[in-house]
Order: structure tokens, then sequence, then C-alpha cells
């Protein structure tokens, strides 16, 4: 390194510069080192800080419907159960309806009380022994399958246990309208 | 590959003389590690603002949100523990960081004609800094933010005639609360970057007209110049990369805090601000009854009055800190009374921390050995032994532990069983009961 006085200070710095051109290569990859360790070393954590809650799905435990031991069979039930639903940091609860339905060797079955149509809420008809929707009259029978009318798909059935006597489920709700049946 | 592109941007855009202007800028007197601190600065300031941006993602700046969203963000968020001790971190950084450029440029005199506009802009960045620093505390409204910011504002309170009108509208109103955070938030994130921004702008713009002040002999000055690329950038690079590094290792070490959630009626929780303010908060303490006007008004106002008129008060062009002894004296001065003050409070926040934790430990302790089954303490818990109301102002802390180890041996005919408690739970229980007093002293 040689000093750069006042005269001609133009033309010394540039004689320098063509001849520490090797320094020069070394402290630009130094430089670039640095950046891009920083770049990466806060790039990776930010890109997955804002992603990665986006894509998570909610995962639902078991929720508690009710005893089902006075359940008879062949009578479907209309059963509320209280869901818990987390946004972000607000955690609330939500009171959703299913239809449970005992079969004669007493198996148990759940269905999302949302016509898989376009999401109305669908009733029991004891006298015809089916499940009415009143929006636009799709009939299921008690096993959900579509007797008539625009629904393109069966009842949604949800994941059921049962301990004690009591009717644990699995809340989940489903796309509306489709043939396939594809959780939300 | 870069060559081509640079080529072919210099020829639609004209960079040439730009890049001349900003990297082949000649330093006086040579390029210094001495010198670094101004960008150190610049890039925590970015680094804030980047961090900062990512975090308002999952923050909410409301009463019933704020605390909840933290929390989430902390637990929940992948990161978001990290991402939240970068900007916790680096705030401290950005602290030392202006804290050692100002102090360079002090020494160096190169606030002196022709570069007084220069440290006028960076004072106001100074305290731009400050109000970033005072402002984000707020927004967690945990214990810590809400109790450290009901003080602050009540300092502002103190000042004579507009002192409650001022508060008022720092506040959003009679009391700290929902506009006061509002208000906060829109500071923080809003008002103050731009205004960083505009002020950093004419502060490099101001820099580049008159160009660094280089070495204090202007002969030295006067024999040598370097340009800023690459040496200078080099130096600043490395600096700033050991700054990050600090940062990373503590954001990775030492999470941010997060107390519970802010609870007005709670008035047992002791507020302590954030480390750059603990020598103001000690020299406080020091300041009672007609002196606190003193303290919360007269030397902050003459502090930075004299910060602004510094150019003025040290006017001739001599620039070799021996030659300046009054100014460089003073300076160094207010340096370690900043120093001792600060070392005071560390101490005695970090007993009362300490203490703190152990308390709140020997609390967890007394529920879970059920003590409430034969103590009570204001009125909760069953008469059987002595009541523990004011325990505190009647047993000290051997007497105590001697007596949680062997009851019989210090009361006779005490029916208390021994728990086998270990030194660390002794010592927890013996202060929570020491925490049971008639008074705060």
């Amino acid at each position: 390194m040689w000093p750069c006085g006042n005269e001609r200070r133009e033309l010394c710095m540039q004689q320098r510069d063509s001849a520490t051109e090797v320094r020069r290569s070394f402290l630009g990859w130094l430089i670039g080192a640095i950046a891009g360790l920083i770049v990466i070393v806060t790039g990776i954590p930010l890109v997955g800080f804002t992603v990665l809650p986006a894509l998570r799905r909610r995962s639902q435990g078991w929720v508690l419907a009710g005893s089902v031991v006075s359940l008879d069979s062949g009578i479907p039930r209309e059963f509320e159960v209280v869901v818990s639903i987390a946004d972000g940091w607000r955690k609330t609860t939500r009171k959703k309806s299913i239809w449970v339905v005992k079969d004669q060797r007493g198996a148990i079955s759940a269905y999302s009380a949302i016509c898989p149509h376009l999401g109305c809420g669908y009733r029991w008809e004891a006298e015809q022994r089916r499940f009415h929707c009143p929006c636009h009259h799709s009939f299921f029978d008690l096993d959900g399958r579509v007797l008539s009318g625009p629904a393109p798909r069966a009842l949604d059935t949800l994941p059921v246990k049962v301990e004690d006597g009591q009717l644990l489920v699995m809340y989940k709700e489903f796309k509306a309208g489709t043939s396939a049946k594809m959780e939300l | 590959m870069w060559q081509r592109l640079y080529a072919w941007l210099d020829e639609r855009l004209k960079l040439s003389p730009l890049r001349i202007a900003l990297l082949d800028e000649p330093i006086p007197g040579g390029v210094s590690w001495i010198y670094v601190f101004g960008s150190v600065t610049l890039f925590f300031s970015l680094f804030q603002m980047i961090t900062g941006m990512f975090l308002a993602l999952y923050y909410s700046p409301s009463l019933e949100d704020a605390h909840a969203s933290i929390r989430y963000l902390m637990e929940e968020v992948p990161f978001g523990r990290f991402i939240r001790g970068l900007h916790h971190w680096g705030a401290s950084a950005m602290m030392v960081a202006i804290g050692l450029h100002m102090l360079q440029v002090f020494l160096y005199g190169a606030y002196k004609r022709p570069r007084e506009l220069m440290w006028i802009v960076g004072v106001v960045l100074f305290l731009l800094t400050l109000a970033f620093g005072f402002s984000g505390y707020l927004l967690p409204w945990d214990q810590r933010a809400y109790w450290a910011t009901q003080v602050g504002i009540n300092i502002v309170g103190t000042i004579p005639f507009v002192g409650d009108v001022l508060a008022r509208i720092i506040r959003g109103g009679q009391t700290l609360g929902a506009m006061t955070l509002s208000r906060f938030f829109a500071l923080h994130t809003l008002f103050l970057p731009w205004l960083l921004m505009l002020l950093i702008g004419i502060h490099l713009f101001v820099l580049r007209r008159v160009g660094p002040a280089g070495p204090w002999d202007e002969a030295r000055a006067r024999a040598l110049a370097e340009p800023f690329w690459p040496k200078q950038v080099a130096m600043d690079a490395v600096a700033i990369g050991i700054g990050f590094f600090i940062v990373v290792g503590l954001a990775v070490g030492l999470s941010a805090p997060l107390s519970d959630p802010a609870n007005p009626s709670d008035t047992s929780f002791t507020p302590v601000p954030e480390w750059y303010f603990l020598f103001y908060y000690q020299m406080l303490k020091y300041m009672e009854g007609p002196w606190e006007i003193a303290g919360t008004v007269v030397l902050p106002v003459l502090f930075f009055l004299a910060l602004f008129l510094l150019p003025w008060l040290d006017r001739q062009p001599e620039r070799r800190p021996f030659s300046r002894l009054v100014v460089v004296g003073t300076g160094s001065v207010f340096l370690v009374v900043v120093l001792v003050l600060m070392s005071i409070s560390l101490q005695e926040t970090a007993s009362l921390r300490l203490a703190d934790a152990a308390m709140l430990r020997g609390k967890v302790l007394y529920k879970e050995l059920d003590c409430a089954g034969c103590h009570r303490i204001h009125g909760q818990g069953e008469a059987v032994g002595p009541d523990l109301s004011y325990v505190g102002d009647r047993r000290d802390r051997d007497w105590l532990i001697k007596h949680f180890r062997d009851p019989q041996a210090v009361v006779p005919d005490s029916t208390m069983p021994a728990y086998g408690l270990d030194e660390e739970d002794l010592n927890d229980l013996a202060q929570f009961m020491l925490s049971l007093k008639r008074r705060e002293e």
C-alpha cells in the first residue's frame, strides 16, 4: 500500500487499483460471503415463518357427542357437539350438529348434518324413513345413500368411537357440491 | 454473467457515475476500523425494519389480542421465537451501534464545520431510535410493558404546565389502554419508520456532499486517501457480520421475554425498563421531591440541547481530542456517570429478578405441598398451624430454612412434618415466606 498525495490523486489511485486487483477480488468475495450468510440465516427463517403456518392443517381431536346407550337401532337422532376452532391465537368453540344412526347389529355411524349438495341442513322424516334436505329436495336412506335429488354423493360419514356408552366423534367438514368427499 | 448484466444495465441507466459517487469516494487519511459504526448502525436499522415487518404478520394491536398473538407467534409459529429474538436483540444492537457511532464522531470532532448538519440530523436519528425503543416496548402488552410505559408517560406528566396535556396526547386519553396501544403501534410501525428513512437519506446525502471527516490530524488527512470500495466496505462488512452473529447467538440462546398479560390492578409488579434506559431510571431514584423535576425535565432538556448545539459550543477548527480537553472531558465524565448508574441499576435489578423467580417457585411449591391444608394466608387455607399472612415480618431466612428442614428442632411442640426438601426448594419456599409482609420496604 502506497499513499496517494493530493497531486495526481486520481491517477495514483488508478495505478494502485490495478496493482491490488488480487486483493480486490478477495475483498469482493469476503463482502459477498458475509452478505450471503446474512441473507441465508435470516431469509430461510423468515420464509418459514411466513409460509409454514398458512400451510398447516387444522387437527381436530375427538369430541364428546353424548350417551348412545338409549339410542334405538334404526332411528337416527341429532346430536350437538362442541367443536373448538383455532383461528390463529383466537380459540373459540362452536356448536355443530351431527346425525347418529345405530344399525341392526348395533354398529354406530355418524353423518355430518350438512347436505353434501350445497350445504343446507337436512332432517329425518320418520314416516317415510328417509333424510330430506328441504333446499333442493335431496333424499337419503338410513345408510346415507342418495335416494333421489341433486346431491352428488352420499351423506358424509364421520369417524366415531364409543367408550363406556359415550359417543366420541371426530368432527370434520367437507366441500359441498362435488361427487368426491373432500375435507375442508 | 454479472458483468454482462451490469454492462447491459449500465448502457441503459448510466450507472457508472453513480457507482463512482457511491463506492469510489475517497476517504481522507485512508480506511480504518474506527469508521465502521455508521455502516453497522445503518445495517441494524434495515435489519429492524425487515424483522419488524415480518413480526407484524402475526401481531394484533388490540388489548384482547396483543399478548395472545405474541404468545402464539412464539409458541406455535415456526421460527417465531427466533424472529422475535432477532428483533428484540437487534434493537439492543442498534443502540450499541448508534452509541459507538456517536462516540466516534464526538471523539474525532467530526461534527465541526462544515458537518454541523450531519450531526444535527444524527442527533434527531438518535432521538428517533429512542422513540422506537420506547414505543416498541409497549406492544407485547405484558406486565413489563404496561408498567414501564406507565412510568415513562408519567415522567412526561411531570413537565410543568404542559406535562398533563402531553401525557394525554401520548396516551391518547386519560388512562393507558386501547388508545395508547394503537397509537404506539402506529408510531412504531408507520410514523417512525418513514421519518427514519427520510432522515437516514438526508444524513447520507449530507455525507456524500461534504465527505467524511477523516483523522483529526489534518496533515495525515491530506497526505493519503483511499476509496470507500473495497477495503472500507470489507471492514464494514466484517463489523456488520460480527454484530449480526452476536444478535443471532442471543436470539437462539436467550429468547425475548414475555411476562404475564398486562394487569392494571396488580400493583405489586416492579417495572424495569430496557437496559439502555436503565441509567436514567437509576438516576431518577436519587431525585426525590423538588429534585424530581431536575431529573425528569431539566437534565434531559439540557442534555439534548447540548447535543444539538455541540458544533457551536465547540467551534474551533481544532479536532485533536487533547486540544479539546473541556469538551472531551465533559463527554468522558458523562459517559462514566452513565456507565456507573447503569451498572448499579443492573446489579439491583438482577438481584430483584432472581429474588422474584425464587419467590414464584416458592409460591408454586406452597401449592404443591398443600401448605394451605394447615396454614392461612389472607384468609385462604385452614387455621390449624400459624397464620402466615405476615410471616415475613416475624422470621428471617435462617430460621425459616432451619424450620422447614426439621420443624421440631425449632418449635418443639410443632405438629408440622419435615418435608425433606432439597436446598433449592428450601430457599425458594423461604423466599416466598419472606415476601409475605405488611408493607414493601
